[in-house]
């Protein structure tokens, strides 16, 4: 659930990036760092890596203002993909407004994927988040890579679902705005029930969208 | 608390940091600095006029900012490394916020891990409970049902052992009685000599021939006596073999039992089979009686129906190397091959429906481990059967 403090006209957005280990999940925030023209931006902050694996969690700011005045605040995290971290992951996603699932798109990783997802389904049960009403974005990664799923494959698997599938290649910065774009419109339509954005803050569904994605200028 | 909440100036910077960076500000920037937060606490220096002002950020928003009156890039320096400090310190911060809530969650998963295994082990435990409880009402069901098998088996030994006494009683008993009717007509012959005289008497002698009558009357009596001794022989191995001496432990002659079970069973045989005694004296052996009785009559009256028509049956005793040996042979029909593994089960027989109950032997086995002993088959098929007992000397435990 979004924090929203009326006295500092500030509405902090929390979105984390879920998923198997080393499914590039950093690198999705590495190269939004890069692309993102936000008005207001901070640093990249990773807490400790080990073998270029996530230990606690990578944080982006970014921020906006509404016409209204509002700050718009989003960080966004990572959590730690590997199976010993989970209560760590847990601690992370808490309190989350939307998750990005980040998969692993080569064919080895379909069972970690799995296991990752259903542990993800676990975990939002598990810190209060109901699954069925949290924005979600399934990203498949590493397009670049051979030996990979096929799209057709991945598609007709996940089309019984609700949820968007955005096919990606991270390192290469393709798929990664698509990706986020994805889950802004949904966190936008559940934020915007809560505390009226359009009406009380002159913030549409594009406006709140193109602000975040706005290129580096 | 959560790891992720932004914290402010105040939190990130205190205690001991604080008063050392305190002194550092002091020293770049001289006395008149400020070091301020966006709520506008007063952290660090003191208040001032006209002092070039820096904010210090983070994340996106001014945590606070810097003042002094020194020239702007020793403020930005000065800047530049609280910034860094910062940095730092929100790391730490967050990084060990981060350690105690998933230490906090890790817990919580562990206590309901282990919540349920109480709760499955608990349920382990009482279905344990209640498999125990039925194994022992089982258990008690088939040893009752053994017991009144067991007592069946001897009732019906014993009431065969009791019509074969019967007969061999009523036999004895029917020339007995008969002798003594002809005793009494032999008596009312004599009774006729009363009150005769001179050659009256001898002519009465000669017509009665009482020559022959006082003969025949001395040897009915022989007889009958025989007879008699027969009945009382016979009750005498009865009381043997029933033991209605006591039921407790008792020390005995094995030999002698083999002979008394031997003659109960020799009777009923009617003389068609040739009992042979090959006895050794045995040391004496503490046993219940009945039940040591119950296993020979079993063991015998296999024998004797083993053997069609005419033949033999030995009975021997042995004590050798510390063990009593006692072995009834026959010379009947012998085990079929395929049969001689089984005989000891339980309601194995291959006797007609009613006639056995197919646990004889398996009395007779569990008699003689009862007694600390074992019990051993051999059989040739029609040449016969060989059963020996051993048991440990004075007896079992």
């Amino acid at each position: 659930m979004a924090d929203y403090d009326e006295e500092a006209r500030r509405l902090v957005i929390k979105l984390v990036y879920y998923g198997p280990a080393l499914s590039g999940k950093t690198t999705n925030l590495m190269q939004l760092h890069e692309m993102l023209g936000t008005e207001l931006k901070g640093d990249l902050m990773t807490l400790e890596t080990q073998n270029d694996r996530t230990l606690f969690f990578d944080l982006l700011p970014v921020g906006f203002r509404a016409p209204s005045g509002l700050m718009v605040k989003f960080r966004l995290f990572t959590v730690p993909g590997q199976v010993i971290h989970d209560g760590t992951r847990k601690a992370v996603l808490s309190r989350a407004d939307g998750v990005a699932f980040i998969a692993d798109s080569q064919k080895n990783q379909s069972l970690n994927n799995a296991e990752s997802f259903r542990n993800l389904a676990e975990n939002a049960g598990r810190v209060g988040i109901s699954f069925e009403d949290l924005p979600l974005v399934v990203q498949y990664n590493k397009r670049d890579l051979p030996g990979i799923v096929e799209e057709e494959e991945i598609l007709a698997r996940w089309s019984s679902t609700k949820w968007p599938v955005i096919f990606a290649s991270a390192a290469r910065g393709e798929g990664v705005k698509e990706t986020l774009e994805a889950l802004l419109r949904p966190v936008y339509l559940s934020l915007d029930a809560d505390f009226d954005l359009e009406t009380e803050h002159g913030l549409s569904l594009e406006g709140f969208v193109g602000s975040v994605l706005k290129g580096e200028t | 608390m959560s790891f992720d909440r932004e914290a402010d100036l105040s939190e990130l910077l205190s205690g001991e940091g604080l008063e050392s960076l305190g002194k550092s500000l002091a020293g770049l920037l001289g006395e008149d600095y400020a070091l301020v937060s966006s709520k506008g606490e007063w952290l660090l220096g003191r208040a001032g006029e006209g002092r070039k002002s820096i904010s210090i950020r983070l994340e996106l928003e001014p945590l606070g900012h810097l003042e002094a009156s020194c020239d702007e890039a020793r403020l930005r320096g000065a800047a530049g490394l609280v910034t860094a400090l910062l940095k730092e310190a929100r790391r730490y911060h967050m990084a060990s916020e981060l350690h105690l809530e998933a230490v906090h969650a890790d817990y919580e998963a562990l206590q309901e891990k282990h919540h349920s295994l109480l709760k499955s082990e608990e349920k382990y435990r009482k279905l344990a409970a209640e498999l125990d409880l039925r194994v022992k009402e089982q258990v008690r069901t088939i040893e009752t049902a053994q017991r009144q098998l067991y007592q069946a088996e001897k009732l019906a030994s014993v009431g065969q052992l009791a019509a074969g006494v019967a007969h061999e009683i009523n036999n004895p008993l029917g020339f007995v009685r008969s002798n003594l009717a002809t005793a009494g007509s032999y008596l009312k012959d004599l009774k006729g000599l009363s009150g005769l005289e001179g050659a009256s008497v001898s002519s009465y002698w000669k017509a009665n021939g009482l020559d022959f009558v006082l003969e025949d009357f001395a040897q009915l009596l022989e007889e009958s006596v025989t007879g008699v001794d027969r009945v009382a022989r016979i009750v005498s191995n009865l009381k043997d073999f029933s033991s209605v001496d006591g039921s407790g432990k008792k020390s005995v002659d094995l030999c002698e039992n083999l002979r008394s079970v031997g003659e109960l069973v020799s009777g009923q045989a009617g003389g068609r089979i040739e009992f042979e005694y090959d006895l050794s004296p045995l040391p004496p052996f503490s046993c219940f009686p009945g039940h040591i009785n119950q296993m020979l009559l079993n063991i015998l009256m296999n024998a004797v129906q083993s053997i069609e028509g005419g033949g033999r049956i030995r009975i021997f005793s042995r004590f050798e190397s510390g063990e009593i040996l006692i072995g009834i042979a026959d010379d009947g029909c012998g085990i079929p091959d395929e049969a001689i593994s089984r005989v000891f089960d339980p309601f194995y027989t291959t006797r007609v429906v009613g006639s056995g109950t197919g646990l004889g032997l398996t009395v007779s086995r569990d008699i003689a481990t009862a007694h600390g002993g074992s019990i051993g088959i051999e059989s040739a098929p029609g040449r016969g059967t060989e059963v020996r007992i051993r048991f440990p000397a004075g007896g079992g435990k």
